[in-house]
């Protein structure tokens, strides 16, 4: 298992962001849906060691990052695209992403070839040298992927990956996506439940910072039978399962 | 987007091998987009306007050239690279990749080291070229001796403390302000780092812009005759250094659990950087100004220094040699035109010295800052006798052209070297007042004047009586070759105070 979380907590103030998520994930691509202000970017962010857990236990890719030396190890083999991508407008493309596999520790001898195959997995190999002060909203979060993948991560964490993409980009990178999972453990945090439907293997779906459904997409969409709300049957499973936690 | 496979993936990941290479792969992508990169023409439009131009205005002698680069090249730079520093040690929370960043295996001290690296490199680079130029005119013009690296040094280590202290300001206050407000604040911190110094004891000399007894200004006296003393110059990049590592261990510490062993190597090497720097103060308070005009601290003094330089003077072909420093060649033409006529007078006369030669300044440390320099010991000595001197250019003050020299010169030496000939003890006659009157007239020197500092004065400095003007215009106006016969034959007869106004042709 690549991801395995029991009673993890997460507290900002008064607020509880995640209040106890039990999760268990390998490798392929694992949805996770919920409404705004779920916990799922929390979640994420704790799967990507960027803050730590109030309370429970983590341990990614079989360590445990609460000690320096094994949260480096996993940092190695990490990739994260967060929800609002920072990004150093003077670098090109090609230097934002040779800069995260340098900080990645990705060995130097491989970092061209390794900065030049993950610019055209996401199809900016015509922009390498572009500044990404000069990109379009659609090529920086792609410019975001490049460099969270940049690694050959063993855990790669994506929030809100398609933002900002247009249709036939998506379609390109859920086909990334299902190539990735073969051998990470991809989680996508999203509000685009037909992301989750045709790339993911498994989905948990989030809310008040708890993990109200986990399983494959299939099982989502049969929960969502005979229930009124959504124009499509995962929509329906997703507003079902909602309705039922909430109740 | 495609799903293929990157060539990367056929190996593993892990870098356990050429970190040096990757840290120099990131050292120069760092370099490639550093905001110091941008901000080398206005530092070095800025030393050009300072520290350029001042040094240019002095003549060509190293150790003014040199104490003013350093503390030229300081304001000129330190502006710059503060706001720079500060703009990059803020860059990641401004452009919101602290996350992204932070979890990288890369540790976050490798990553805030290299960008710092990067920027400070830029800053070197600027000032290096820029202390190039300056060194290399310098190097054309002046006429002997050489660089001094001491105060290039100090200047260097002074640029890369600015730096780190930017850089952590930046990184703890990371806001867009904070890039123009750490840039004002290392000029005020300059500027004000030289208010506090009283004497030559202080523990304010630590600061960089200090290159000798404060408000002592560029002399041209200072480090000619005897070597610049390192003493200062080495506990100032004590602690500038020492001040550097502390600000780059503290900001290194590392954020996050574990890490033991490196929060502990950080935070011994702060310790280290500040031990270091609480000790370049203790010493710099323990300085004293020597003789020579130069800060002497015991613990970090080396006796060789205070050996005078070895040279070889360079002489005018008059009939009484006049003998500078080879460092002041250049004013060798000048200082001779303006001593020539009234050594013409006193050429082979008894008692007339048979060179005048340029000597040492001593230095001695007055109330406060105050400072005073004067010629050591006797201004005639040895035999044959040789008149010693200060030039104007020695002694503390604003510094001068060449014919202003020239023209102080012949003010202060000609009359002092006319009164040492006739006789210049307490309660000369009026003979003599007479016959140095008239010599300073026939050499076209003013007729009151001061005495040149360290040269015995004239003893008359006021208005002469009327009988003693009358007997001094008889005598000037006698032809050179009776005057000089004359004196030939009476000057002794002179000094000893036998010869009355009457006896005068």
């Amino acid at each position: 298992m690549n991801v395995e979380i029991t009673g993890l907590t997460r507290r900002f103030g008064q607020n509880m962001a995640v209040a106890g998520v039990d999760l268990r994930a390998g490798p392929g691509v694992f949805g996770l849906l919920g409404p705004n202000g779920a916990g799922k970017t929390s979640l994420l962010r704790m799967l990507a060691t960027a803050i730590r857990p109030t309370s429970g236990r983590l341990r990614l890719l079989g360590r445990d990052p609460g000690s320096y030396g094994p949260r480096r190890e996993i940092r190695r083999r990490l990739g994260y695209l967060p929800q609002n991508l920072g990004y150093y407008p003077g670098f090109t493309v090609a230097e934002f992403v040779e800069y995260f596999a340098l900080l990645k520790e990705v060995p130097a001898a491989q970092i061209p070839a390794a900065v030049a195959a993950a610019i055209e997995r996401v199809e900016l190999g015509g922009e390498a040298k572009t500044k990404l002060r000069a990109l379009s909203g659609g090529m920086l979060r792609r410019a975001g992927i490049a460099q969270a993948i940049v690694n050959e991560p063993g855990l790669l964490l994506l929030d809100e990956p398609t933002a900002g993409l247009d249709p036939e980009q998506r379609v390109a990178f859920r086909a990334l996506l299902r190539e990735l999972g073969q051998r990470a453990t991809v989680v996508v945090s999203t509000h685009l439940v037909e992301d989750v439907g045709a790339a993911c293997t498994q989905v948990a779906l989030m809310d008040a910072g708890k993990i109200v459904f986990h399983g494959a997409p299939a099982d989502l969409t049969a929960r969502g039978e005979g229930h009124g709300t959504g124009d499509a049957p995962l929509e329906r499973g997703y507003s079902a399962v909602l309705a039922g936690a909430r109740s | 987007m495609t799903a293929v496979r990157a060539p990367a993936a056929a190996r593993p990941v892990h870098a356990t091998r050429g970190h040096l290479r990757a840290a120099a792969r990131l050292l120069r992508l760092e370099l490639r987009r550093n905001a110091m990169a941008w901000m080398l023409p206005v530092a070095a439009g800025l030393f050009w306007l300072t520290a350029y131009h001042k040094a240019m205005a002095a003549p060509p002698l190293w150790n003014l050239r040199a104490t003013s680069m350093q503390k030229g090249a300081l304001v000129a730079f330190a502006c710059p690279v503060a706001g720079a520093a500060a703009w990059m040690g803020s860059r990641e929370a401004r452009r919101h990749t602290t996350d992204l960043v932070t979890i990288t295996a890369r540790p976050r001290w490798a990553r805030l080291l290299t960008t710092w690296a990067a920027t400070t490199c830029w800053a070197m680079m600027g000032y290096l070229g820029c202390v190039a130029v300056l060194y290399g005119v310098t190097a054309q013009q002046a006429t002997w001796g050489g660089p001094l690296w001491w105060p290039a040094a100090v200047a260097a280590a002074g640029l890369s403390a600015v730096s780190a202290l930017g850089f952590a300001a930046g990184t703890l206050i990371p806001s867009r302000f904070t890039a123009p407000g750490a840039a004002i604040a290392a000029f005020f911190a300059l500027a004000l780092s030289t208010v506090l110094i009283h004497g030559s004891q202080s523990y304010w000399q630590i600061s960089p812009l200090v290159t000798g007894p404060w408000d002592i200004g560029p002399d041209a006296g200072v480090a000619t005759f005897y070597p610049y003393l390192p003493d200062l110059s080495i506990a100032q990049v004590m602690f500038l250094t020492g001040l550097t590592i502390a600000v780059l261990g503290a900001l290194l510490l590392p954020n996050g659990p574990g890490g033991g062993w490196l929060r502990a190597a950080a935070a011994t090497v702060s310790a280290a950087g500040l031990l270091a720097a609480g000790t370049a103060v203790a010493l710099a308070g323990t300085g004293k100004m020597d003789a020579h005009g130069m800060i002497a601290i015991p613990a970090l003094h080396d006796a060789v220094n205070d050996r005078p330089v070895h040279y070889t003077p360079v002489c005018s072909r008059t009939a009484i040699p006049v003998c500078l420093n080879p460092a002041y060649t250049s004013y060798l033409p000048a200082a001779t035109a303006a001593l020539v006529p009234v050594l013409n007078e006193i050429a082979g006369l008894p008692g007339a010295p048979a060179r005048i030669s340029q000597a040492a300044a001593t230095y001695q440390q007055g109330i406060g800052n105050s400072v005073r320099a004067s010629l050591a010991g006797p201004s005639i000595s040895g035999t044959p006798p040789v008149l010693r001197l200060l030039l104007p250019d020695q002694l503390l003050g604003p510094g001068m052209t060449t014919s202003a020299l020239a023209t102080a010169l012949r003010a202060s030496a000609g009359p002092a070297i006319v009164a040492g000939v006739t006789g210049d003890s307490p309660g000369v006659s009026p003979a003599q007042h007479a016959v140095a009157a008239a010599l300073r007239m026939s050499a076209g020197l003013p007729q009151s004047s001061p005495s040149a500092p360290g040269m015995q004065p004239p003893t008359a400095t006021g208005p002469l009586p009327i009988p003693v003007r009358s007997a001094a215009r008889r005598f000037a106006a006698l032809p050179a070759s009776a005057r000089h016969a004359w004196l030939v034959h009476h000057l002794a007869a002179l000094r000893a105070g036998r010869i009355t106004l009457a006896q005068l042709p």
